[in-house]
């Protein structure tokens, strides 16, 4: 396999950790991010200062990435979560800029806006895939546990969640807990990858594409935001010379899909055999089909 | 003595932009519901159309500052019909709503990329900038206080449009509940498209404000965060809200600005928002919003 192609892979595998951290918060638990780079970049520092500066193993450096992330969100989250309306769409914008800022300006533990160099090239296509099958499994349980039932719930209706006994403001707490960690590994994975790592590559661009992403996958289905990241890392890949055009083929596809389809591509449906069998059974397509079930 | 006075002077007038701001946000907000991350472009729609008018007409800012206030404001109408209209007629899930604006919001800023170029643009001097002594206490800059006085009248049109017109009671009975204002007999989609058309004509002026204070770029809309948290540190809805929550948060970040670092202001504005959803989770003049469990 050529490095390029390989590349690509790593590429895909890592942005679909991040996918399903932010589908878990958006599409699952229904609050809308704008900060989830903010998440990448901390986890990507942690893990970068961790083994170049105190030359520790690779691997507990990721999951330390995954976990500072975490508890970041967890303190922002309680805040801001609690509370009905778009307070924590509000905070995350705010926060990821926060996160840059202090990355930019803390000289001498983050060496600042030129970047961190000298990271081990520790994310190989054997590491970035194990780490992509085992958080992807753990997502997929997790979805169809009572915790996912719980989540699900407090987006469609949280009165009626909260009736039933659920403290919907620590479900959300706890679904963006998980959906940092899943943030911070993949941005820890990122600096293993790229050895190189700069603030403003976790700017507000970042955390639009991580969104869009899911929304452009379906809000509600993790194989649709695993299927939306693969098509838009492609695309950007494919579509480089017209660069230029990218974000604003991205805003004009979210409020196309918001408009024509705010399901998007995979509704609320998961990719499995049913999901095919029912696409061959009926014409009038899956939506149709699997009304009323939950995919799988 | 005089450089507290006069980053009070600047925190003031750089409050008082932001208000003009966060009132159209919060004007939407309070009726649909959901955070219009496109306000910022309504913002800078506003700036692009006053600095090309102004080139056509010969530097007449009464002139191109009015079709910037009306062209931003019907651009907003159009943006509501284009993409909100058919998404609140079709659900009242306002997490769709939010993520069509954050899609508006980078079309806008990307059609001027991709059109006239990301450079900074400075708008001719039409503004007075010059240096005045503020009652001897201090020097200050023309543009600050015309700025201030400007967002005061604004502000008070809009108090008086709000609360002295028929389709001001409207929009007032309409931010209680708009779905029962309609069955009274209140054309809701006209409502609204008058909601829009304020909240892009009050953008439009703080768009040229911020224009001549920063310079004209496609991404001078990022500054409507700021005008966000306002909205939010002043209770999320409430007008009066937003305009206190301006005002304190212009303060804190020139008062940052001038005693601590230029670098750290922005830090200081998502703290102060943090600090606020903590200690006063409704914001300082909001209705109470926490979650009954």
């Amino acid at each position: 396999m050529s490095g390029y192609v390989e590349g690509i892979i790593i590429l895909l595998f890592i942005n679909g950790i991040a996918a399903m951290g932010v589908s878990l918060l958006t599409g699952f638990t229904g609050v809308f991010t704008l900060g989830h780079a903010g998440y990448m970049a901390i986890g990507a520092y942690t893990a970068a200062i961790m083994t170049v500066r105190f030359g520790i193993h690779w691997l507990p450096a990721i999951v330390a990435g995954g976990i500072i992330a975490m508890v970041l969100a967890y303190l922002i989250g309680v805040p801001t979560l609690r509370l009905m309306g778009d307070y924590y769409a509000i905070a995350s914008i705010g926060l990821g800029e926060s996160i840059r800022l202090v990355l930019e300006n803390w000289q001498s533990f983050t060496r600042g806006a030129r970047g961190y160099p000298g990271i081990d090239n520790y994310t190989t296509l054997t590491v970035a895939g194990a780490f992509f099958v085992v958080m992807a499994l753990l997502m997929f349980y997790l979805i169809k546990s009572n915790f996912g039932r719980a989540f699900k719930a407090c987006r469609d209706d949280y009165i009626a969640a909260s009736l039933l006994g659920f403290n919907t403001a620590r479900y959300r707490v706890l679904s963006l807990s998980i959906s940092a960690f899943y943030c911070g590994v993949a941005g820890a994975l990122m600096a293993g990858f790229l050895t190189f790592i700069q603030p403003v590559m976790f700017d507000l661009n970042k955390s639009t594409e991580l969104t869009a992403v899911v929304v452009f996958g379906g809000l509600g289905s993790l194989s649709g935001s695993l299927i939306g990241t693969a098509v838009i890392t492609l695309v950007t890949e494919l579509f480089r010379p017209i660069s230029q055009y990218r974000m604003l083929i991205y805003g004009a596809v979210m409020v196309i899909i918001m408009v024509a389809r705010p399901e998007g591509i995979m509704g609320q449906h998961e990719l499995g055999p049913r999901f095919i069998r029912s696409l061959f059974q009926k014409k009038n397509g899956p939506s149709k089909a699997l009304e009323g079930s939950d995919g799988l | 003595m005089d450089t507290l006075v006069q980053q009070i002077i600047n925190g003031l007038s750089l409050g008082s932009v932001y208000a003009l701001i966060a009132v159209g946000y919060s004007l939407v907000y309070s009726i649909l519901l959901f955070s219009n991350f496109a306000h910022g472009g309504f913002l800078v729609i506003g700036g692009y159309i006053c600095y090309y008018t102004l080139a056509a007409l010969g530097n007449n800012i009464w002139l191109s500052g009015l079709a910037a206030m009306v062209g931003a404001g019907v651009i907003a109408i159009l943006v509501e019909r284009l993409a909100y209209k058919p998404i609140r007629e079709r659900t009242n899930v306002t997490l769709y709503l939010l993520i069509a604006s954050m899609g508006m919001s980078i079309v806008i800023e990307n059609v001027f990329v991709v059109t006239v170029g990301g450079r900074f643009r400075a708008l001719p001097p039409v503004i007075p900038t010059d240096p005045v002594n503020f009652f001897g206490l201090a020097t200050t800059s023309a543009f600050d206080l015309l700025s201030l006085a400007m967002a005061v009248i604004f502000l008070t049109a809009l108090q008086l449009f709000l609360s002295k017109t028929k389709w001001g009671l409207a929009i007032r009975a309409a931010s209680y509940d708009l779905r029962t204002s309609g069955l009274m007999g209140v054309n809701v989609n006209r409502l609204i498209s008058i909601v829009f058309f304020v909240a892009g004509f009050l953008a439009a002026v703080g768009g040229i404000f911020l224009s001549v204070r920063y310079t004209l770029y496609p991404q001078l809309g990022f500054i409507t965060i700021k005008a966000f948290v306002a909205a939010v540190i002043g209770g999320l809805g409430s007008l009066p809200g937003a305009v206190l929550g301006s005002l304190i948060l212009g303060l804190a970040e020139m008062l940052t600005a001038g005693f601590i670092s230029s670098q750290m202001r922005d830090l200081v504005v998502f703290g102060m928002l943090v600090l606020t959803l903590l200690w006063r989770p409704s914001g300082l003049l909001g209705k109470q919003v926490s979650e009954k469990v």
